[in-house]
């Protein structure tokens, strides 16, 4: 899969007919205006003969969602349009974009065949110009990430912010039916690839450091060992099978160790791996539970959760005295799951509140203000930062059953990327996985 | 007079002793061959018995054949005591001597209607020990499920058992599998505690992952936040 990612991204043949001097002065328009403010229509991508294909349908989809989901934009409802699609690229005149209240316009086809071609344009509606107009040359399996791209574009030349997660993927647990599955999608949700099932329980999987491996916990056995499964070959190695719990693995940022919880003493404590040499290295003594650890990006501290206090608490060690421990949640009497931002800046984790309701929460780890991200929607857990640290994914059941959501770090725009068969739970979001021509 | 009744006791003792030494036992036969078909019955649950039962029965009827009278009236006697002793064991231990469709019949009816939480039964059903949201103390209405556990395990010394731990849904997975582990451990140490070698006991954590309830009310979370006792070699 990855492999034929690589060749397709190799295979992109792209043409930039014009990139509007325009673009310069757009740049920080969108961020002073704030969120939403700066409103995108995209019109439905239609194929070469200016009708609606399955594939054309596809990547219409892709680029709204990739619109709401980079969270700079808000994309306008297609129902409002006083436009029929087209494929001519050759806007003149923006009236009916400009009536419905639209700043940017998303337009293009897709020429079918063994090599697909998309040919896309943006245009500043207010200017009346087009900004950016670009052809890609994929597969039509590689279609899908040709959109990306030019979001990915659309977002540097408005805003002068690089979105860093095109090529990032997601993965997750689905339980159906008793039946457990290791699932990765990539970001958008869409390719779903089963990497691994069961009728024993899987659980809690996260990334290595270069995103290769993924790190999950099997019952295969019997008993909770803690496995890696390399995403392209699927071959999966015990990496810690040792009397009791053995979960939570948190890859540390130079990818020499991880950090995990392993309870062969009795009782659930944090642990670092060296997986040069298999060293391990205990970080928490107590009679309580510690587990669910988290590396801050500069490697010098781990977050995890504790309930030395009598309830499950956000804490943070520092490695190099492990026995100097701070606490970072007061509120609440019901913290878990805890993810450093990879910038640094926050933590992201569960929260329960004063009802029992279950939300995403968000500290900020300069001001250790907590901002709340879900509120009234039913539950929502296990929350896991995007390599930019602008998005957050996160399981809710606010559809009925979980399933995968995407939030920006203020909350206020949340997407569904996910809906599988059963339950889908505990996501991880990866580093950006490969670099992009 | 006196002497001819004398000799009349004389003749009549004589007469008496006679007739118990030339005639054939057949009354002890006819006790003897019917007492051993009835010990039948007892045959697999009294096999030595039953065997040397019938070497006596074998050797009486050879003696009776033979006309050695009182050789074989003393051996019918024994085959007859044997045979007697045979049916007494089978009727105070039905368990062991029912033929064997019905021993299963009988044996599930009891267990079900009389035993299912008497430690002395090696399949007695253990009780589930539940706890209170977020926590792993054993609560003090369970200490005598814990010694009826307790009481088992003394009754049947080889066994070696699994308290498996369990959480509701509430909560992280993550965090739920400490907390069915903790619950583990506290069953597992009242145990020790009470003197069982902590070699016998297993402990694992489900975390939430194997409710027995699927409802999201407190009656189902109940329910789900147990240790369930697993025998693993019994």
């Amino acid at each position: 899969m990855d492999f034929r990612t690589r060749l397709i991204s190799a295979a992109f043949f792209i043409v930039i007919f014009t990139v509007s001097s325009l673009s310069a002065q757009l740049v920080g328009e969108v961020n002073q205006g704030g969120f939403e403010d700066y409103s995108i229509a995209a019109q439905d991508i239609l194929n070469s003969d200016g009708k609606e294909s399955e594939l054309s349908k596809e990547l219409t989809s892709t680029l709204r969602k990739d619109v709401e989901l980079t969270g700079f934009f808000a994309l306008l409802n297609p129902k409002g349009f006083l436009e029929a699609p087209s494929i001519d690229l050759d806007v003149k005149d923006f009236k009916n974009w400009l009536n419905i209240g639209a700043n940017g316009l998303v337009k293009g086809f897709v020429k079918e065949g063994k090599e697909s071609v998309l040919e896309i344009a943006f245009y500043d509606v207010a200017k009346g110009k087009k900004v950016i107009h670009k052809q890609y040359t994929s597969s039509p399996e590689g279609m899908r990430m040709a959109v990306h791209k030019f979001v990915r574009e659309l977002v540097l030349i408005l805003t002068g912010e690089t979105i860093n997660f095109i090529s990032s993927k997601i993965v997750f647990v689905e339980k159906n039916a008793g039946a457990y599955s290791l699932v990765t999608t990539s970001f958008d949700g869409s390719d779903r690839r089963v990497l691994y099932s069961s009728n024993s329980i899987i659980a809690l999987p996260s990334w290595s450091h270069d995103g290769n491996e993924i790190y999950f916990t099997s019952y295969s056995t019997g008993n909770p060992y803690l496995y890696a499964i390399n995403r392209k070959t699927l071959k999966t190695r015990i990496i810690a099978g040792y009397e009791g719990l053995n979960t939570s693995a948190d890859a540390s940022p130079d990818g020499n160790s991880i950090a995990l919880r392993l309870s062969r003493d009795g009782n659930s404590e944090i642990y670092v791996k060296n997986l040069k040499n298999g060293s391990l290295t205990r970080m928490t003594k107590n009679l309580s539970v510690d587990t669910a650890p988290s590396f801050s990006p500069d490697g010098k501290q781990i977050a995890f959760v504790s309930d030395r206090s009598g309830t499950p608490q956000i804490y943070r060690l520092f490695i190099d005295n492990p026995s100097r421990v701070e606490r970072l949640t007061a509120q609440g009497n019901y913290n878990q799951d805890p993810e450093y931002s990879p910038d640094g800046k926050h933590i992201v984790f569960t929260g329960r509140d004063e009802y029992y309701r279950f939300d995403i929460f968000l500290f900020d780890l300069e001001s250790r203000i907590i901002l709340r991200l879900t509120q009234n929607q039913k539950k929502n857990e296990n929350p896991s930062f995007s390599p930019d640290s602008r998005l957050i994914v996160f399981s809710s059941d606010r559809t009925g059953k979980n399933s995968l959501f995407i939030s920006n770090i203020t909350g206020n725009r949340q997407i569904l990327i996910y809906s599988g068969n059963g339950e889908v739970i505990t996501p991880s979001w990866s580093p950006e996985l490969e670099e992009l021509k | 007079m006196l002497k001819k009744g004398f000799m009349s006791f004389i003749v009549l003792v004589i007469a008496l002793l006679a007739v118990s030494c030339t005639q054939p036992p057949e009354e002890e036969r006819k006790l003897a061959e019917k007492a051993f078909r009835d010990a039948a019955l007892a045959k697999d649950c009294d096999k030595e018995n039953y065997v040397a039962a019938e070497e006596l029965l074998n050797k009486a009827r050879e003696a009776y054949a033979k006309e050695k009278n009182d050789e074989a009236k003393e051996l019918f006697i024994k085959v007859k005591e044997k045979a007697d002793a045979m049916l007494e064991y089978y009727r105070t231990h039905p368990d062991e001597c029912m033929p064997k469709k019905e021993v299963v019949v009988q044996k599930e009816k009891k267990v079900v209607e009389m035993d299912k939480d008497d430690p002395a039964n090696p399949d007695m059903e253990f009780p589930l020990i539940h706890f209170e949201y977020n926590k792993y103390e054993i609560r003090d209405e369970d200490e005598a499920y814990i010694k009826r556990i307790y009481n088992w395990m003394t009754n049947f010394e080889e066994a070696v058992i699994r308290a498996e731990g369990h959480a509701d849904e509430r909560g992280s997975i993550d965090y739920n599998m400490a907390l069915g582990e903790k619950r583990a451990q506290a069953v597992k140490k009242a145990l020790v505690m009470l003197g069982i070698d902590a070699n016998r006991i297993k402990i694992i954590s489900y975390g939430e992952e194997r409710p027995v309830s699927d409802g999201h009310d407190e009656d189902s979370w109940y329910q789900n936040r147990r240790v369930e006792i697993v025998k693993t070699n019994f």
